[in-house]
């Protein structure tokens, strides 16, 4: 009797898991990442501490002081900020990758207004004239490669990318025609600071919560709420769709990433204005890039990216505590933290999206079809979006998967020929085998 | 100009590793914006493996070099490795992905350099640049007797060489064998591919591990091959590098071989600011330049849009073999 061999992973399509499964099953992951961390920094670090003390240190970096709290929750707000410009692009499945750039592009925007204006015209104009700048330059970064895409459909993120550089490097322009003493660094400016609540880091830190509030309410509700919103989201799920209901596409795109670089700008406002006081070429603090992973970790949902911006950030300035409790004399051992449960993190989606079937028995009789009733879990509200139920014959498996590639695509037209071309070209070289193999 | 063109095709060979690892994973149909990361991540293993080899008293050049190529190559593939179980196994998005190694890559560059092989002490720094000058540097004898075409052809070190080699191969693999008529199959309809009977997900993988291997020789490249080691901040250069690697695909068309000129052609870009006489401030402006001309050739070749330079038809999709 011939056997066929079958795959020993099969993998389907879960149906929709309750909220608290989902939650559980994240929370697994990042605390898998978290111990990992932990048992390696413990065991690695150049001064012996327990495995537990980690945690501690963790804890004591992010809420140790009132200044360390304020301190998480100004950079929290600073990082929702930027995570929520992104959303409204990414809704539009526009990638803007250049968060970096388009803050730090509001930086420069704003220390020119401080050093060329501040202490010459009175200190509320120039501010009003800061945030102007800021936002303005903000969004056009973001529009400029907007306006290409709209027109021309040209790769955005890597246009985005270099966007970021050249911002940077006009940054570091300015410094050197600033201050030529070679050192690329800038003092703070004394003129034209941005009011505070009181005296402290609690002062400093309350402008940028109130402002982080105001755009992730707004930001909510434009998404939500409102024709633009619609609009976006839309344009993301399929552009020929948005065309046919009378959407001007174009305008769309033009106007999402005008409002995100705004966004953007509105945290280099606030970096310079605010916290800083003056400007460098690593300002952004890499928030383009950690937005995104707020974004996508916070399921582009406002108030979910609230507290995964929150988690991140409590991760980053717990780690900077670790550093110096364990004895570490790079910051960089953060980022491989961060990194690692980013990794767990997306990587456990699978597990909510897909469900894994394990067949131990790698052979059955091709002649009884036993394939489907014992060893998979009859799950009751399982969806098998699947074909093998009464296990044909593999060859023709093979065939009815074609001709239904060939059902799905459609049939072969003139514009669609490049890869079946190439696919029959391959069938005429390679000989059929007779086994599938899956994952 | 010599010495200008001769810093172009070194500085080029970089470029040329990470943009040929990254057509090799993108006509797998994988987008992988990691490789920045992965460079990096090149650059800290092959540290390591020369580190490694320099302990004795005469290292050997030829086991010094092959040895902190192999270090690299592991070093990048097992983050290609990682990047390949996310995005072909458990299927999370593409982009995302990446830019997580990205991330990871850069940080662990950063910490696994100076906290572990320890560059920034005295003996391996001069360890290091000691290899870096007398092995990866090594140029042929005598080639001074040549003149300039001695200098910008003849006196580069191995790892130039290796990129163009690498590049040639890749070229031919993808263009002339089954292997590659495959894999570019797969990069254009996965399902298709599958339905034919090839082994989709083996070929991704091992594509987007090779890829990632080779872009990792380019980490290596710049760290000994153009700087002497001991860099402390490496990761910043190396992940720009990395990025215009991955636009560099899109200027070459998806062509090992197109890439090969074009990575030259982006390494004089690159040096140029350096060979310019202006005050010094304008130097930052004139390091815009290959950022400048990266997005000039995106805007052009999107407005040309012929059919020859489309990406693969599923670049950045996911496959699912049951999903209709």
């Amino acid at each position: 009797m011939e056997r066929v061999k079958q795959p020993l992973i099969h993998i389907t399509k879960r149906d929709p898991m309750p909220l608290w499964k989902g939650l559980c099953i994240r929370f697994g992951a990042v605390l898998i990442a978290l111990v990992i961390s932990a048992i390696f920094i413990s065991a690695s670090a150049p001064r012996q501490r327990g495995f537990f003390a980690f945690f501690g240190s963790l804890f004591s970096g992010a809420f140790g002081t009132e200044r360390r709290f304020w301190l998480l929750l100004q950079n929290t707000a600073l990082l929702l900020c930027v995570a929520l410009a992104l959303v409204v692009a990414f809704k539009m499945k526009f990638w803007n990758l250049g968060g970096n750039g388009q803050v730090l592009i509001g930086c420069l925007a704003c220390a020119m207004c401080m050093y060329y204006l501040g202490g010459e015209w009175s200190d509320p104009l120039v501010c009003l004239l800061m945030f102007v700048a800021s936002v303005a330059a903000g969004a056009v970064w973001a529009v400029i490669p907007a306006v290409f895409k709209a027109f021309f459909n040209t790769n955005e993120s890597l246009f985005t990318l270099m966007m970021n550089y050249i911002a940077m490097y006009l940054v570091a322009y300015f410094i050197a025609v600033w201050y030529p003493n070679g050192t690329g660094a800038m003092p703070p400016l004394g003129d034209a600071n941005l009011p505070t609540f009181g005296s402290g880091q609690a002062g400093r830190t309350l402008p940028i919560v109130l402002a982080a509030v105001i755009v992730t309410a707004f930001v909510f509700c434009y998404l939500r709420f409102s024709k633009h919103g619609f609009e976006v989201s839309l344009v993301g799920e399929s552009r020929n769709t948005a065309r046919y209901a009378g959407i001007n596409v174009k305008k769309v795109i033009i106007r999402t990433l005008a409002l995100s670089g705004a966004t953007c700008g509105l945290v280099g406002f606030l970096l310079v204005g605010s916290v800083n006081h003056m400007v460098s070429t690593s300002m952004d603090g890499n928030m383009g890039f950690t937005g995104i992973m707020v974004a996508w970790m916070g399921k582009f949902d406002p108030l979910i990216m609230a507290g995964v911006a929150l988690f991140i950030n409590f991760l980053t300035r717990g780690m900077a505590q670790v550093n110096t409790d364990f004895g570490y004399t790079n910051s960089a051992l953060s980022d491989i933290v961060v990194g690692l449960i980013y990794f767990f993190f997306i990587g456990c989606e699978f597990f909510i999206v897909y469900k894994v079937h394990f067949n131990f028995r790698k052979t059955t009789a091709r002649s009884a079809p036993e394939f489907s009733t014992d060893d998979r879990p009859q799950g009751a509200g399982e969806q098998h979006i699947h074909e093998e139920e009464s296990s044909p014959p593999v060859r023709e498996q093979i065939a009815a998967a074609v001709t239904q590639d060939v059902l799905q695509d459609g049939p072969i037209g003139p514009d669609g020929s490049a890869p079946s071309e190439m696919a029959q070209q391959a069938v005429s070289t390679r000989k059929r085998k007779g086994k599938k193999e899956e994952n | 100009m010599e010495v200008f063109l001769s810093s172009a095709i070194q500085f080029g060979a970089i470029f040329l590793f990470g943009c040929v690892g990254e057509i090799l994973t993108e006509k797998a149909g994988h987008l992988n914006l990691g490789i920045p990361g992965i460079m990096c991540m090149g650059a800290a293993g092959g540290c390591l493996g020369v580190r490694l080899t320099t302990m004795g008293e005469s290292p050997n050049g030829v086991l010094v070099v092959l040895c902190g190529i192999l270090f690299a190559m592991i070093f990048a593939g097992a983050l290609g490795a990682v990047y390949a179980f996310l995005t072909v196994s458990l299927r999370t998005n593409q982009n995302v992905t990446g830019l997580v190694c990205t991330i990871f890559g850069a940080g662990f560059t950063s910490f696994f350099l100076n906290d572990v092989v320890c560059i920034a002490d005295v003996t391996v720094a001069s360890k290091l640049s000691f290899a870096s000058l007398n092995f990866f540097k090594a140029q042929i004898p005598g080639i001074e007797a040549l003149g300039w075409f001695g200098t910008i052809f003849l006196g580069h070190g191995p790892l130039i060489y290796l990129a163009i080699i690498i590049a040639v191969i890749v070229a031919v693999v993808l263009k002339r064998t089954k292997v590659g008529l495959n894999l570019r199959a797969i990069g254009e309809n996965p399902a298709t591919a599958d339905a034919v009977g090839i082994n989709v997900t083996g070929y991704k993988y091992t594509a987007v591990i090779i890829g990632a291997a080779i872009a990792g020789i380019g980490g290596l490249c710049y760290s000994l091959g153009y700087t002497s080691g001991n860099d402390s901040t490496v990761e910043v250069t190396i992940q720009i590098i990395g990025w215009l690697s991955i636009a560099l695909v899109i200027f070459t068309m998806w062509r090992p071989a197109v890439a090969i000129g074009g990575s030259f052609v982006f390494g004089a870009l690159y040096i140029l600011y350096s060979y310019i006489g202006v005050a010094s401030e304008f130097k930052s402006l004139l390091r815009l330049i290959p950022f400048g001309v990266t997005i000039l050739v995106l805007i052009v070749t999107s407005i040309i849009g012929h059919r020859e330079t489309q990406p693969p038809a599923s670049l950045g999709l996911s496959y699912f073999r049951e999903e209709r």
